[in-house]
């Protein structure tokens, strides 16, 4: 290959074409120059490295990272104690809970002995027998008031069997509910004022036969 | 060169070794990490800022910047690419923050480089005028020793754009250096 001056740039990107660049700068001043200050930069370069003593900066960075380990650390722990308190907390919460679940499951009926319309086992079986009773009792009166109302015709005599067909049917009724919740004494009086009414409707049937 | 070699590290540590004992909080392992790096960087510091004090306050916040990184980074990781990397950006942030340009340690139109000088300061004058992008690869293969791999891992180019970078610096500085004495 026959090596010009304006092949040197391009000898210079191509490390392989060198070795001709160098040939033809035995023979070439310009060229030679330029192949010399290519190489020369390489050389020299190393010399612009810019050193010197610092003895205090690594006791400086070692401090920085002292403390920033201690803060670390003070966070940490402050982390630790805000968990364990949350821990507390979180046991404190499930004691009570246990606690009072506990309580509400071992408590004997504590709502009918507080509130007036429930109940104790005592007093229902009180008011069912007094019940029966009443009933037994309005029974004997309605076999005594059922010849003279089946027997009158006026309107007053009509009404009045409506009348007492209704209680009957709301007598069964509230029975019905009674039954299922027995231990409710608004149900129980709402069967009482029944038994009452239904009392006095018979004593007025009999009244007005005499 | 090698890169460990070229630091100048005397610790048989491996980089995965001294990661993992930083992690632990192990500050024998970090200064041996200082040890190994703090003189090159300190001249890539002062390289890019032109001032002492600033070069040695990028060198302490990088170092800084990756003890608290090691805890997040890869056992595997190699860990010099990475740490001139920070280095690199602590300048840049330094370098902003007093308002100074970072890659132009002297004003913006260089004088002419006189002919009467040693190599050495002519091509400190002429690294100057060219491309900082130019600039920084011949500082790091040419100054300090990197490899072209190396260099393109610090500076996230492919190789390849390390040596043609490299060679666009050195054309550059040979244009302004013959100018200059002819």
């Amino acid at each position: 290959m026959t090596f010009h001056c304006r092949d040197l740039e391009r000898a210079l990107a191509i490390p392989e074409l060198l070795p001709d660049a160098r040939e033809h700068a035995k023979v070439c001043d310009a060229c030679r120059r330029e192949l010399w200050l290519w190489s020369e930069m390489s050389t020299a370069a190393p010399g612009l490295r810019e050193e010197w003593e610092t003895p205090d900066l690594w006791p400086q960075i070692r401090q920085e990272l002292a403390a920033q380990q201690k803060a670390a650390k003070t966070r940490d722990l402050g982390w630790r104690g805000h968990w364990r308190m949350l821990a507390i907390a979180a046991g404190l919460a499930i004691a009570v809970s246990v606690s009072v679940v506990t309580y509400v499951r071992r408590a004997p009926a504590p709502a009918a002995t507080q509130d007036p319309d429930f109940l104790t086992e005592q007093t229902l079986k009180e008011v069912e027998q007094s019940e029966a009773a009443y009933r037994a009792s309005i029974d004997k009166l309605t076999r005594l008031a059922q010849p003279r109302l089946t027997a009158a015709e006026n309107p007053a005599a009509i009404a009045t069997r409506e009348k007492l067909l209704m209680l009957d049917s709301e007598i069964d009724n509230v029975r019905s509910t009674v039954a299922h919740n027995k231990f409710n004494a608004q149900l129980q009086a709402d069967l009482a004022d029944l038994y009452r009414d239904k009392q006095d409707t018979l004593k007025e049937i009999l009244q007005r036969a005499q | 060169m090698p890169l460990a070699m070229a630091a100048g590290r005397l610790s048989a540590r491996s980089d995965a070794d001294l990661i993992q004992a930083s992690q632990r909080g192990d500050l024998s392992a970090f200064e041996e990490i200082y040890a190994a790096h703090a003189g090159r960087m300190k001249s890539i510091a002062f390289h890019l800022l032109a001032d002492r004090a600033d070069a040695e306050d990028a060198v302490q916040e990088a170092f800084l910047k990756i003890y608290r990184a090691t805890g997040a980074i890869q056992y595997d990781t190699v860990l010099a690419p990475w740490i001139y990397r920070i280095l690199l950006n602590c300048c840049y942030d330094t370098g902003r923050k007093r308002q100074r340009q970072a890659e132009s340690p002297l004003p913006a139109e260089p004088p002419a480089i006189p002919s009467n000088v040693p190599l050495q300061v002519a091509i400190r004058s002429a690294l100057a005028r060219i491309h900082p992008q130019f600039r920084m690869v011949f500082w790091l293969f040419e100054v300090e020793g990197f490899r072209h791999s190396e260099v393109a891992a610090i500076l996230e180019i492919p190789e390849g754009t390390s040596k043609k970078w490299l060679f666009e610096a050195k054309r550059d500085l040979k244009r302004l250096l013959t100018e200059g004495r002819a």
